[in-house]
């Protein structure tokens, strides 16, 4: 047989292997050091913070963990939260994530390395980071081989995609569910495989592991059993199937029970039912396999058919019936809202609120994927081509998590770790062909498959003849079509992978260098991309914003921490403190003060009312503000410094929510202007110009101006130059860049008027003669 | 010996009945007025010990408030005639020592001076310019704006103080819950001009502008008291005649000495602190069969509240224990009552109020709250924030009742399960050698 080049022939196999191995553990240790390394670039930009909104509250959780231990946590009460309801903290998360850090946090203070609380909560997503990628090679090694392996784990490991929710100080549920993600699913591929109960087990205590550490769990308890719904479809029913899903659903539903968040949901909401569902179906079709290989009598077989299709459709009118009944709770509105993108904009705009349940926008799939997006495609018709169990699943996976990511920027999450495979198996497949060093034979006799040697000394695919024998004729048929033989060489290369009976082989050496070396471009082009992305757009704490002086030099915007702190030192320890949700983590955490709502938004109703308190006019507001003993009202402003992310900006959210509750009190047409414009200017609505927000955003506003016209840098608006006045709240703190607002609310008057007159009286206003009250009814005569 | 020293020092005590707030008052007095015509009224607070610092309106020096601390422990103002104060006399001054806890004593005029504006914003409403009480009724020797008043008793008002000599204006109380009249006028009596009933036009014409609302009848008032927010106290009185000599001495109608002399002390010890004080000394709470203060209560407990409650008696210039209040309300509350009891007073232990209750199945921050306003009487307010939390996990009893048919289920698949297996390994040799054929 001709070859490209020549291979050293003097080496023995178990050499090669030895190597190979080596190799790959190396390999692997240099992509756990090259995934850790590029989540490191918040921490050196900027310092060891933990980021944004969430990560506050479970690191405020992870200190009470570390501090008091399990139990204490366990049965935490948070008096301070969602004030003056408090909030059942232990019932109401995930512990998964404080759990892990306590246990990582427990284990270094027993080695006598005395680590702060704070570093391991920071360094967590990134340590992670590294499991994620060897649970990816062990995944994709199911699917193709170790090669392919290992591509995916470089992917995965600096992905924008994962990279955006794991970078250091990004201490959120994510951080380590894709592992944990990564991990069930490779434990169930190989459950399916092996028909092996063990590895049954292993998959259910991972989703266990899952259901403790993010509410995202619900796409494992959907994607195996559609996986397995898709396989009895297909006619694959086998005991290892049965053997698999049935250790899995039944261990990892109990175990999942036990997280007192989730409760008695496994068997109660609809959620759930599907993987219900499929575990009583393999019942009725496994017990109809056996009778089947008991009785040869075709009428008999007939019945038993029938039978079990009516068993099957009474179950699920079973679960149907009782939805209807209540027993079962029907779908959550985030779910519908899954389905379709506008209904959480209808009927719940708290959910719509927050911009990462927003639609995807395109740009963001190359951003976060960059040439992945083009491979994964590519990958994906690659399962077909040898389609066995494992294969369907990626399928399926590529199926609906592109589907999520396209409905919701937060699931793009879910779908890049298929990508990462998908890619993976489509570039190494590539690199085996244009690698693989045998001419094509002029001899038409096609070479076994085993022969098959790649470079790095692995063997081709695991699957072996027999087994997959059977599968192939339907996967043939769809395959053929898609070969297409008038394209350029390199596509007819990939058109001829996918048929089977003839291995592709390359001619001459240019082509494989040209080829090899544009994959290699590619890829060194993602790595600069992946650096790129992750160190410009990714690596923000947002808790403390950069900017560039003139210079190029940078520029610390430190307004958040700065008003935190001001309240933690200058306040009364209980005052409560009243703001948008976004902010309840970030002040709890900080300023360690009570607040009214948070972001977790588990109570719409309070949401409202201080969405009603910020559309309100004062006399309606202040009210509000006494019953729930407000001392400080806090706003993000971003007009003078041009922060976009400011509370103007979300003001509309605010009036949308509280007008679900009070549709009388607030309509959010008013807050337009005539030509339904969102304007804060001179040509801004009466009841946009008197409400709360923006008194509280724009007051003294106009005074830093010198008498010129103000310009609200976001909004690119002139405001009038005399700004609004407050009555019944009073500045208590603006910080540097007025970036953060604090105000303070006033006492009631002390001689019972309303705080408005008590005012004009005190700056020496006349005020008008009072009319004496009236101490008669009117008669009203009545004819 | 030691008796005599005893009512000697009881004697003491009574003419050192003192305020409960300090003892310094400043008077600023109109300069038409004499302080001797006023005598038995001032004379009487110095004996009482208030030590009284005379100033004219127009002087600038003792200051009524320096660095916006004030100076006085308590202001009267008696000066109907004068139209312009000194500058650090101000409508916007006096209210901010008021909420500095000064209380005041104001005379009202029958011009339009400082005084009566500042009454608007305590939600007085005074009758037009030179509009003074007038009552034809009883027949009397007297002109018409010198009237003998009955007063109804009240909490201040002695029921067997004789009757009054008044003249002055009336005012309309408005709907502020703070104010509380203590001297109303004769049903009929009314304002009107002084000398000619003609010059009632201008009454009649602010009655049709205010729609109804005669300063007339019983409904209006001639003293008035204010409490504020933070516990001070202002009276207003309608004419500053009230506290003279001349009607303090002047018999009245029915031959008896005028009740004046005793009504202005009366309403001088109200104003200042001395009668009808009561404070929260301490507010407690803990669980029923314990007695430390637990940091959180569990759903269901059952909390013993307590507060002690005295009261100043200026007698001995002292706070004691006081336990007449019979409908003390106590309510345990989160954005809205959850529990709401009475605080009884614990019989045998002057001053203290004690409640046991259950706390509500319903977990939060609750403030145990009591808030006890009556009029006349200085408000009680306390408020004590406590988090009430579901059980903890071991908390909730082990094994329900109620759950027998799972358990039985529970235990019965697992004996099922147990004795099949059993079976299995015992006779299963047959069956797998049957297989195995």
């Amino acid at each position: 047989m001709a070859l490209a080049y020549s291979l050293p022939s003097n080496l023995a196999p178990s050499t090669v292997q030895n190597t190979a191995s080596f190799l790959r553990i190396i390999a692997l240790a240099f992509i756990s050091g090259a995934a850790i390394a590029s989540r490191l670039f918040a921490v050196i930009n900027f310092e060891s913070v933990i980021h944004e909104f969430d990560p506050w509250f479970n690191y405020r959780a992870t200190k009470v963990l570390a501090s008091q231990g399990f139990y204490e946590f366990w049965n935490w009460f948070d008096p301070t939260a969602w004030y003056p309801l408090g909030r059942v903290v232990g019932g109401t998360i995930y512990p998964g994530l404080m759990a892990t850090s306590g246990v990582i946090y427990n284990i270094l203070h027993a080695l006598n390395l005395p680590v702060d609380i704070r570093n391991v909560c920071v360094l967590l997503a990134p340590g992670f980071s590294a499991l994620t990628a060897w649970a990816t090679y062990m995944f994709t090694k199911e699917l193709k081989d170790e090669s392919a392996g290992l591509l995916a784990a470089a992917f995965i490991g600096i992905v924008p995609g994962y990279i955006s929710r794991s970078v250091a100080g990004s201490y959120d549920n994510e951080a380590i569910a894709i592992f944990l993600l990564m991990f069930t699913f490779y434990s169930w591929i190989k459950a399916l495989k092996t028909g092996s109960a063990f590895f049954g087990t292993i998959a259910a205590l991972f989703y266990f592991y899952m259901v403790a550490a993010w509410g995202g769990y619900a796409f494992i308890t959907n994607m195996i059993p559609l996986h397995a719904l898709v396989l009895i479809l297909m006619g694959r029913f086998s005991s290892r199937l049965y053997v698999a899903y049935s250790s899995w659903y039944a261990i990892g539903t109990l175990a999942s029970m036990q997280v007192p968040f989730v409760g008695f949901q496994p068997v109660r909401t609809s959620e759930h039912m599907a993987a219900l569902g499929v575990f009583g179906l393999l019942q009725i079709v496994s017990f109809a396999y056996l009778v089947k290989a008991h009785v040869s009598s075709k009428q008999f077989q007939t019945l038993l058919f029938v039978s079990v299709v009516t068993i099957g459709i009474l179950g699920t009118l079973g679960i149907v019936g009782l939805t209807y009944k209540g027993y079962i709770a029907p779908w959550t509105g985030r779910f519908y809202s899954l389905w379709d993108t506008g209904y959480a904009k209808k009927y719940i705009p708290i959910i719509a609120s927050v911009s990462e349940h927003q639609p995807t926008a395109w740009p963001s799939f190359f951003m976060d994927l960059q040439f992945l997006v083009f491979l994964f495609p590519v990958g994906v018709v690659l399962c077909f081509r040898e389609l066995r169990d494992e294969h369907v699943f990626v399928i399926i996976y590529a199926l609906v998590g592109t589907y999520f990511a396209g409905v919701m920027v937060r699931l793009m999450l879910t779908l890049t770790p298929c990508v990462c495979v998908a890619a993976a198996v489509a570039l190494s497949t590539l690199l085996d062909t244009y690698i693989d060093p045998r001419m094509p034979d002029t001899t038409d006799t096609p070479a076994p498959d085993t022969d098959r040697v790649s470079v790095a000394g692995a063997t081709t695919s695991e699957g072996t003849p027999k087994k997959t024998k059977k599968d192939k004729t339907p996967a043939a048929e769809v395959t053929q079509k898609a070969s297409i033989n008038d394209f350029a060489t390199g596509f007819e290369v990939l058109g001829s992978i996918l048929e089977k009976d003839k291995p592709p082989r390359v001619a001459g050496l240019d082509s494989r260098i040209v080829v090899v070396g544009v994959a290699l471009y590619l890829l060194v082009f993602f790595v600069q991309h992946c650096t790129w992305v992750t160190s410009y757009a990714y690596s923000s704490p947002s808790v403390v914003l950069a900017s560039r002086n003139q210079d190029g030099s940078q520029h610390i915007i430190d307004d958040f921490r700065e008003a935190y702190y001001w309240l933690r030192q200058n306040t009364r320890e209980d005052a409560v403190v009243m703001s948008w949700w976004d902010y309840g983590y970030q002040i709890s955490g900080m300023a360690d003060r009570p607040t009214l709502v948070d972001n977790n938004t588990w109570n719409n109703t309070h949401i409202a009312t201080v969405g009603k308190a910020m559309s309100s006019t004062e006399e309606v507001a202040y009210p509000i503000l006494r019953k729930h003993d407000v001392e400080y009202v806090l706003i993000i402003f971003g007009g003078l410094m041009g922060y976009s992310g400011d509370d103007i900006n979300k003001f509309l959210w605010m009036v949308r929510i509280a007008q679900g509750v009070w549709p009388d009190e607030i309509q959010e047409p008013n807050y337009f202007t005539p030509a339904g414009e969102y304007r804060v200017d001179a040509q801004a609505s009466q009841t946009m110009k008197d409400c709360l927000m923006y008194k509280m955003s724009y007051y003294r506003f106009s005074n830093l101006f010198g008498g010129s016209t103000p310009v609200d840098r976001v909004r690119n608006q002139h405001l009038p130059t005399t700004g609004p006045t407050l009555d019944y709240l009073e500045e208590a703190f603006t910080s540097e860049n007025w970036l953060v607002r604090i105000y303070q609310v006033k006492k009631e008057d002390s001689l019972g008027r309303d705080l408005k007159s008590a005012n004009a009286f005190v700056e020496g206003k006349k005020r008008k003669r009072a009319k004496p009250p009236v101490r008669r009814k009117a008669i009203v005569a009545s004819s | 010996m030691l008796s005599l020293y005893l009512i000697l020092a009881a004697f003491v005590g009574l003419l050192q009945a003192k305020s409960s707030t300090g003892d310094s008052i400043l008077v600023i007095l109109d300069n038409k007025l004499n302080r001797s015509d006023y005598s038995l009224f001032f004379d009487g607070l110095e004996g009482q010990g208030y030590s009284l610092t005379f100033r004219a309106p127009g002087d600038t020096t003792p200051a009524i408030k320096e660095h916006d601390t004030p100076n006085f422990d308590h202001v009267i103002v008696f000066a109907p005639h004068t139209k312009s104060f000194s500058p650090d006399v101000t409508p916007q001054s006096l209210v901010s020592s008021l909420g500095k806890g000064t209380n005041l004593l104001l005379a009202l005029s029958q011009k339009q001076n400082l005084v009566n504006s500042l009454a608007s914003e305590f939600s007085l409403i005074l009758p037009p310019p030179q509009t003074p009480l007038v009552s034809h009724f009883p027949a009397r020797e007297e002109p018409a704006t010198v009237i003998p008043i009955t007063p109804q008793p009240n909490v201040i008002v002695d029921p067997d103080l004789p009757p009054i000599w008044f003249s002055g204006i009336p005012v309309a109380p408005g709907n502020n819950p703070l104010l509380f009249p203590i001297l109303r006028a004769p049903a009929e009596s009314f304002a009107s001009d002084a000398t000619v009933d003609s010059g009632a036009d201008s009454v009649l014409e602010a009655a049709d502008r205010g729609g109804e609302g005669l300063w007339a009848g019983s409904s209006s008032s001639l003293i008035t008291g204010f409490q504020t927010r933070n516990g001070a106290r202002a009276t207003w009185v309608g004419g500053v005649e009230l506290f003279s000599d001349d009607f303090a001495k002047k018999h009245t109608l029915g031959g008896k000495k005028s009740g004046n002399a005793q009504l202005s002390k009366d309403v001088a010890a109200w104003t200042f602190q001395e009668n009808l004080v009561l404070r929260i000394d301490s507010v407690s709470h803990h669980k029923l069969g314990g007695s430390e203060t637990p940091e959180v209560y569990t759903t269901n407990d059952q909390i013993v509240y307590i507060a002690h409650i005295s009261k100043y008696d200026p007698a001995t210039s002292s706070w004691v224990p006081y336990s007449g209040i019979s409908d003390l309300q106590l309510e345990f509350t989160m954005l809205d009552p959850h529990v709401r009891t009475s605080l009884s007073p614990v019989p045998d232990t002057p001053g203290e109020y004690s409640v046991t209750f259950r706390a509500p199945d319903r977990h939060g921050v609750f403030k145990f709250v009591i808030d006890y306003r009556r009029k006349g009487w200085s408000t009680l307010q306390s408020s004590t924030t406590v988090p009430v939390v579901p059980p903890r996990h071991d908390g909730y009893p082990r094994f329900l009742s109620a759950a027998w048919p799972y358990y039985t289920g529970a235990i019965s698949t697992s004996i099922g399960f147990l004795l099949f297996s059993l079976l299995w390994l015992a006779g299963g040799e047959d069956k797998a050698k049957t297989k195995k054929e």
